[in-house]
C-alpha cells in the first residue's frame, strides 16, 4: 500500500468530514486525491498538524475531525498524543502515514525505520483506541471502526513511499476562509453587514 | 477538558491574595469573548489560572505540553469559529516561532497571546536574560503588535490591556501580545521569597 493510493481510497469514504493535513507529501496527496473545502492543508508549522485538528474538534464537537499526519511530523510533536489523551475528543481520528521517512525532504530515515512504534506511543500517552494497518482492507477496517466508536482515534498507516503529486493552492488565506465557510464558521469579516 | 481548579492542591501561590493584575487579565480574557485558554503554566499565570477556574467557569483551560503545541491548539480552536487565548512564559516564545510565522502569521489566525515575562527587569535569573531580550525584537519581527500592563494592583489597567489587543487580535484577525512584565507580576518582595 503506497501513500496516495492509501489517500484516494481514504477520500472516496469521506463524507463531510474535517480533514487537516500535515505539510509536504500528506497535504499534497490529499489535494491530487480529490480537493474539497473542507481539507485545510498545512503549508509550514511542521508538527502541529495533530494540535490543529485538537483544538478544532474541541471548537466543534458537532463535526469529526480527522488529521494526516506523518511519522516525521508527529515525532517532532509527542507531547500532542498526551494532550489528546488528556481532553479525549471523541470527534477526532489521527491517521499517521508512517512510511518510516522524510519522504518531502529526501528519504531520510525516520525513528521509526530504527525502534520506535507509534501506535506503542500512543498508548503510553493514554490513548486507548490505536490501530497499525498494512494493507487496504485493514484502513477501510480501522476507518469504519473510528465512525462507530468515540474517539480518539490513533491509526498508524504503514505505507511505502509514492512518488509526489500536485500541490494544493498556496494562498493561505484564502485556504484558511474557504475552510471555515465550508465548516459553517465563516469569518465575520469575509460576511459583510450594517454599517 | 483540563480543569484547573484541580490544580490548586499543588498551587505555591494559592493561598495568596489574588493581585489586580491577574483579576484584571482574567476579567479582560472573558470580556474579549475568549471561552478558550490554552496554556503551558507559569507561576505569575497561576494567578490567572485560578481566577479563571473561580470566576469564569464557562472558560476552557486547556493544558499544552509546550507553547507551539499550545499556539497549534489555538489555531484549530479558531478555525472552528472560537477564539482563543494562549498563557505562556516568554520562554516558551521561543519554543513558537514556527508556528506563529508559518501558521498564524502566515493565514492570519488571531489568538491572544498572555505572555509572562522572564529575563527582563526584576529577573534573578541570568539564563533566563538572552531569551528575555529577545521577546519584543522578535514579536517586532513578525509583525505581531503588543502591549505591555504597568501596574501591579490595578485590575482596570490589566483589563482594558488585554481588552484592546483582544480586539486588536479578533478584529483584525492577527496575533497579537499582552505582556506581564516581571517587576509588575513579581514585586520585589515576592522576587526575593522565590529566590530563596
Amino acid at each position: 500500500m503506497n501513500r496516495l493510493d492509501a489517500t484516494r481510497q481514504l477520500v472516496r469514504a469521506l463524507t463531510d468530514e474535517a480533514v487537516i493535513a500535515s505539510l509536504g507529501h500528506p497535504a499534497y496527496d490529499l489535494f491530487a486525491a480529490g480537493d474539497r473545502p473542507e481539507n485545510f492543508y498545512t503549508w509550514g508549522s511542521m508538527g502541529v498538524a495533530s494540535s490543529i485538528g485538537l483544538g478544532l474538534a474541541l471548537a466543534r464537537p458537532d463535526r469529526r475531525v480527522l488529521v494526516l499526519d506523518g511519522d516525521g511530523s508527529l515525532l517532532m510533536n509527542l507531547g500532542s498524543l498526551a494532550t489528546i489523551a488528556s481532553c479525549r475528543p471523541p470527534n477526532l481520528t489521527l491517521l499517521v502515514w508512517d512510511n518510516r521517512q522524510y519522504g518531502t525532504t529526501g528519504g531520510q530515515a525516520t525513528a521509526t525505520a530504527h525502534a520506535t512504534d507509534l501506535a506503542a506511543v500512543a498508548r503510553g500517552a493514554g490513548l486507548a483506541s490505536t490501530a497499525t494497518v498494512g494493507s487496504a482492507d485493514e484502513l477501510d477496517r480501522a476507518m469504519d471502526a473510528t465512525r462507530r466508536a468515540p474517539g480518539p482515534h490513533v491509526i498508524v498507516a504503514r505505507v511505502d513511499e509514492s512518488a509526489p503529486t500536485t500541490k494544493p493552492p498556496l494562498d493561505c488565506v484564502f485556504l484558511k476562509q474557504r475552510f471555515m465557510a465550508a465548516i459553517g464558521a465563516p469569518e465575520s469579516a469575509t460576511r459583510g453587514g450594517p454599517a | 477538558m483540563t480543569d484547573t481548579r484541580t490544580l490548586q492542591r499543588h498551587d505555591p501561590a494559592a493561598g495568596a491574595a489574588t493581585p489586580g493584575w491577574a483579576l484584571g487579565v482574567s476579567a479582560g480574557i472573558q470580556a474579549t469573548g475568549s471561552r478558550h485558554v490554552v496554556y503551558v503554566p507559569d507561576n505569575p499565570l497561576s494567578h490567572v489560572l485560578r481566577t479563571i477556574a473561580a470566576r469564569y467557569p464557562d472558560i476552557a483551560t486547556i493544558l499544552a505540553t509546550r507553547e507551539e503545541e499550545a499556539f497549534g491548539i489555538a489555531a484549530g480552536l479558531y478555525l472552528g469559529g472560537g477564539r482563543p487565548t494562549v498563557l505562556l512564559q516568554s520562554s516558551g516564545l521561543g519554543n513558537s516561532l514556527n508556528a506563529l510565522s508559518t501558521l498564524l502569521v502566515a493565514y492570519q489566525i488571531p489568538v491572544l497571546a498572555i505572555i509572562s515575562m522572564r529575563g527582563d527587569a526584576a529577573e534573578w535569573n541570568w539564563a533566563q536574560v538572552p531569551m528575555g531580550r529577545l521577546v519584543r525584537p522578535a514579536l517586532d519581527a513578525l509583525g505581531i503588535q503588543h502591549v505591555a500592563i504597568e501596574h501591579h494592583d490595578h485590575a482596570e489597567e490589566a483589563e482594558a490591556a488585554v481588552v484592546a489587543v483582544g480586539t486588536l487580535a479578533f478584529g483584525a484577525r492577527v496575533p497579537a501580545a499582552c505582556l506581564l512584565p516581571r517587576r509588575v507580576t513579581m514585586p520585589v518582595a515576592a522576587t526575593r521569597e522565590a529566590r530563596g
